[in-house]
């Protein structure tokens, strides 16, 4: 099957580039979307050590860096599968997608089980919640509520990202794309790992820099 | 490193019409990988280290060096042409600018915020 330039472009090229450039301008507005929060986070620890390192504590380590782990693992596969399809492997590139949306799936299975975990505890967004009752300290029912704003949008990106992940497997699979012209699937990597490097910040400021806070 | 180089393989498949040949090899992805791994490695046992104050800036040097290593050897923004690469700049200095700006007023407030700001006083004092 061979690759066809849509009517309103002069050649494939000129496509590929128009499409590159689209997902790299709206990754770069999703970065000023996240900036915001992550500008917000820092503001209010600034003001609320004590309240943050003591929300930091309830987080647990392991299963923050599990999910950093899958999702490294999960941006070097569908980097792999790019790869692979270029030099014309199909069937492997369509493992690799697979395999990465699995990854996705895991990632998510255990964010998960880390929300149930804290509305067992009694935290909740927003504040809401018996912990909170217990546990006045300033600033840490900000902690919490960045928390989930913050991972759970992380989160519905990381669903959004499975579903591109998975359409462009069916088109894989189906032949609607080709090694001749594999840049949807290059361009789809791209969002899956800017989703990765907004976990790689996440991870560090939720889970691993408690500041020390006598 | 030098893991960006066109492959043979690579140029035939795309026919040399689409302008991705330029590509990460194998090797390079695996030892990226690695790469990336090693420092979230890192991370974790600084954790452990007790830095106190400097636990955060160290954490997010480390948390920017694996940004760097996904978008050059993952993303190859390094392989897109200036108008991409123009995008995603622009993005990266506006947040900059947020956040300097943003640091520049909570770092140099001189008062701290009043503990009993003035009317919350209890009304049925005496």
């Amino acid at each position: 099957m061979s690759a066809r330039a849509a009517t309103h472009f002069e050649d494939l090229e000129r496509q590929e580039q128009a499409a590159r450039l689209g997902m790299w301008v709206f990754l770069a507005s999703e970065i000023l979307f996240f900036a915001g929060l992550f500008a917000l986070y820092f503001a209010y620890r600034n003001e609320h050590p004590r309240g943050f390192d003591l929300g930091i504590a309830r987080n647990t380590i392991a299963w923050g860096s599990v999910n950093t782990a899958v999702l490294l693992v999960s941006s070097y596969t569908v980097a792999l599968a790019v790869h692979e399809l270029r030099r014309g492997k199909r069937a492997a590139a369509a493992w690799l997608v697979g395999a990465t949306v699995a990854l996705g799936a895991c990632f998510l299975a255990v964010k998960t089980g880390e929300y149930l975990e804290h509305f067992h505890e009694g935290i909740y967004p927003a504040g809401a919640g018996a912990f909170f009752a217990e546990n006045d300290e300033p600033g840490i029912k900000m902690f919490f509520t960045l928390y989930f704003c913050m991972t759970g949008l992380h989160a519905i990106h990381v669903i959004v990202g499975m579903g591109v992940l998975a359409t462009l497997l069916v088109r894989v699979l189906r032949g609607s794309i080709v090694p001749a012209a594999s840049y949807p699937l290059a361009i789809g990597a791209v969002y899956w790992h800017l989703v990765d490097v907004i976990w790689i910040f996440l991870w560090p400021l939720f889970y691993l820099t408690p500041g020390g806070v006598r | 490193m030098s893991g960006a180089g066109t492959t043979a393989a690579a140029k035939e498949a795309a026919g040399g019409k689409t302008t991705g040949a330029k590509e990460t090899s194998a090797v390079s992805l695996a030892s990226t990988l690695v790469a990336l791994l090693a420092l979230a490695g890192l991370s974790l046992a600084l954790r452990y280290a007790h830095l106190g104050a400097f636990g955060l800036p160290v954490a997010m040097i480390i948390a920017a060096a694996k940004a760097v290593l996904v978008a050059v050897f993952f993303m190859e923004i390094l392989v897109e042409r200036v108008t991409v690469r123009l995008a995603m700049s622009t993005g990266i200095v506006l947040v900059g600018i947020l956040l300097a700006l943003i640091a520049a007023d909570i770092l140099t407030r001189e008062t701290p915020p009043l503990s009993n700001p003035p009317g919350t006083e209890p009304r049925d004092r005496g």
